[in-house]
């Protein structure tokens, strides 16, 4: 008898680094874990050819070997307190690798009001475990598989959280291998509640050599109860050699709010999925999005929009600056369901493209199945306007500097929209930085 | 301060101002008017220094220098203002701002310090409220979203902060309700002394209502056909531009 050998493929790979996980992480989220695996291997690893992943290269991703390490030794508070933003010291909630950490969070601000905990009521399990019965994101199934603990944030009904919270995903790097982590967050905001919440992504050793990078993989819920708001700005600032996937889902019911702004700078791949449902009247969404691309920076957008009820409102504005051999994609569908009438829906999408080896994708689409809404979308990619640069050379601007006003101006419509002023500061120095030196 | 001497220019190799010539000194105002097609608008983008706009023949000083060999922003610099037509939107940039930085470019030309910040927000305040705009202005980006009758506004709040020597203002009657006409025209002529000059090109006689011309020249076909005082501008008015064009 003879024993065949096959070659490992891309699932097996992820099928024994899971065994390995499981041995180290006994978790009492295995049922959830079980399930989202098998959930995977129906799947399969997403090819170019896969709906989801059409403009996202994972062939890199599915050629690297990873490790799983939840270990947070050597992240000091100074680097912590470095990352948090003013107003934030005593609403943070820290997760390292993908695990909460207490230690390193610091929730005094925010304690009479909001409640964190691991995922231990049944309900929650079972709206876990529902959602992956219909998970078609392999990155969200792999994220739920391998994240050892959920974390459940939750703000009861008419509470008002009196500061920002902010959360910062800490994630370090692979010394021989790189290392993937995932992480699971759970939102569950009562009724007329209103929350404000910052997420930052960060790597702790930016740029060292010898570093192999990381693979940040993470799923967030948001159940918005009636009348809720919420405004979310997620800041997305990981080194170039991590990659960083994350997907938000987020159910609103009626009247609730949902303000959103996501800004990217971007990595070797950087994939934004958001599934956004309007399950009941009158709820409203906006979804902004804005990305500054370098090098052989990649960010992606994959945007679905349910509106499920009538008289509900999304807005959806993204805009990219990309130059050198960055590239950007946007695959973005708005759905209106049937009986979703007085439905309001716009989707606008612009690239700047400031090089000839640069690269955007967009696919803006919508499915209406109603017949009494107002819908629009659009897609623009194109250079820096020359009738602009021409006005502002008529007031005594100079070429270049004409060019970099403009330029930043495009990318700052997006980030005026950021309602914390210390997060568009730091995009100020940071993301705009970026087109400074850049020879725009 | 400005001569055009037989100037021929246009775009795409079609030739729309065909042999031009005309004196500007300081403390005049040269109204340009002329039907629709005349060259009007090439004129204004020629003097500018657009660069899809192509002189072919002829020349054009501003205070003894070759206006064609400087590009846009340095005419700028040397103290010509261009009022367009129809200003550029320019979303993401403030408009505040933006006028700081162009007052700024103007002080670093002239040797001078930038100007404080507080100081400039003075400044802005003053020439805003001349021209009765609200301070929502400050705080919007560069034209964006503004209304026709706002641009051409926020265009002479430009001309007020730069204070230049020479300003050509296209058609910025056109677009404005009488009201608003009004108040602009009161700005322009606020800003009016015996040391700079101004050339208005219109398509209409009202505008010369408020701001009385020196000099009135009709355009037709590429062409001054007839030059005159402010009372050929009622004669345009009353009897249309076929009896001046028709003689071409």
């Amino acid at each position: 008898m003879t024993d065949t050998i096959t070659e490992p493929t891309e699932e097996t790979v992820f099928l024994d680094l899971h065994k390995k996980f499981m041995e180290d992480n006994k978790s009492s989220s295995a049922p959830i874990q079980e399930k989202a695996l098998s959930r995977f291997e129906t799947l399969g690893f997403p090819h170019s050819k896969h709906e989801m992943y059409t403009y996202v290269n994972t062939k890199k991703l599915a050629a690297t070997v990873f490790s799983v390490s939840s270990s947070s030794a050597g992240i000091s508070e100074s680097f912590i307190a470095g990352h948090i933003y003013a107003g934030c010291e005593k609403s943070c909630m820290v997760f390292v690798n993908g695990v909460f950490d207490a230690a390193l969070s610091s929730l005094q601000a925010i304690e009479a009001t909001v409640k964190i905990s691991s995922l231990e009521k049944t309900e929650d399990k079972d709206f876990v475990l529902a959602s992956l019965e219909n998970e078609n994101d392999v990155f969200a199934c792999l994220a739920n598989a391998f994240c050892t603990d959920i974390t459940v944030v939750e703000i009861a009904d008419k509470t008002q959280v009196p500061v920002p919270i902010q959360v910062l995903f800490v994630s370090t790097d692979g010394s021989s291998l790189p290392v993937m982590h995932s992480s699971r967050l759970l939102w569950k905001v009562g009724k007329l509640a209103e929350v404000k919440v910052i997420e930052k992504f960060v790597g702790v050793q930016e740029n060292q050599k010898g570093q192999k990078g990381y693979f940040a993989n993470s799923v967030q819920d948001w159940s918005i109860a009636e009348g809720a708001g919420v405004v979310l700005t997620q800041v997305q600032s990981d080194p170039f050699d991590a990659w960083n996937f994350n997907k938000t889902r987020v159910y609103i019911k009626r009247n609730a709010r949902f303000h959103s702004a996501n800004a990217s700078s971007g990595s070797v791949l950087v994939r934004n999925h958001f599934d956004l449902r309007l399950e009941e009247e009158g709820a409203e969404l906006i979804l902004n999005g804005v990305s500054v691309l370098g090098g052989k920076e990649q960010v992606h957008n994959f945007v679905r929009i349910h509106h499920e009820a009538p008289q509900c409102i999304s807005r959806q504005h993204f805009k990219n600056v990309i130059n050198d051999e960055g590239r950007s994609s946007f695959d973005g569908t708005v759905i209106v369901c049937q009986g979703a009438q007085l439905t309001s829906a716009d989707q606008l999408i612009n690239n700047l493209m400031l090089s000839d080896d640069c690269h955007a994708d967009n696919k803006p689409n919508l499915m209406i199945f109603a017949d009494d809404v107002k819908c629009t979308h659009g897609a623009t990619i194109g250079q820096i306007d020359e009738e602009q640069m021409f006005y502002l050379q008529t007031r005594g601007l100079s070429k270049k500097f004409a060019k970099e006003l403009l330029t930043r101006g495009f990318a700052e419509s997006i980030i005026q929209t950021i309602q914390f002023p210390e997060v568009v500061k730091e995009l100020s120095n940071t993301l705009l930085k970026k087109l400074e030196t850049s020879n725009v | 301060m400005l001569e055009i001497k037989d100037l021929h220019a246009g775009v795409d190799g079609e030739e729309i101002v065909k042999g031009i010539s005309l004196s500007v000194n300081k403390g005049e105002i040269h109204a340009i008017m002329g039907p629709n097609g005349s060259g009007k608008s090439t004129l204004a983008k020629i003097l500018s220094g657009h660069p899809v706009y192509e002189a072919t023949a002829g020349e054009i000083t501003f205070e003894g220098k070759n206006l064609l060999e400087m590009d846009a922003e340095e005419r700028s610099l040397a103290g010509i203002f261009m009022g367009f037509q129809y200003p550029v939107e320019v979303p993401g940039v403030n408009n505040a701002e933006f006028l700081r930085m162009a007052y700024n470019a103007r002080q670093v030309k002239a040797g001078k310090e930038e100007i404080d910040p507080l100081d400039f927000d003075e400044l802005l305040s003053e020439k805003m409220k001349t021209l009765g705009m609200e301070k929502k202005y400050k705080e919007r980006n560069l034209n964006d979203g503004f209304s026709g009758g706002e641009k051409k506004k926020n265009e002479i709040l430009q001309m007020a902060i730069l204070e230049p020597k020479l300003a050509i203002l296209d058609e910025t009657d056109s677009g404005l309700d009488i009201d608003a006409l009004r108040v602009v025209s009161e700005g322009i002529n606020k800003l009016r002394n015996e040391n700079n000059a101004l050339i208005l090109i219109t398509h209409y006689q009202r505008l010369l209502d408020y701001i009385k011309p020196d000099f009135v020249h009709v355009l037709s076909q590429g062409k001054i056909v007839k030059s005159g005082d402010k009372t050929l501008a009622q004669e345009l008015e009353s009897q249309g531009y076929d009896w001046v064009t028709a003689a071409d």
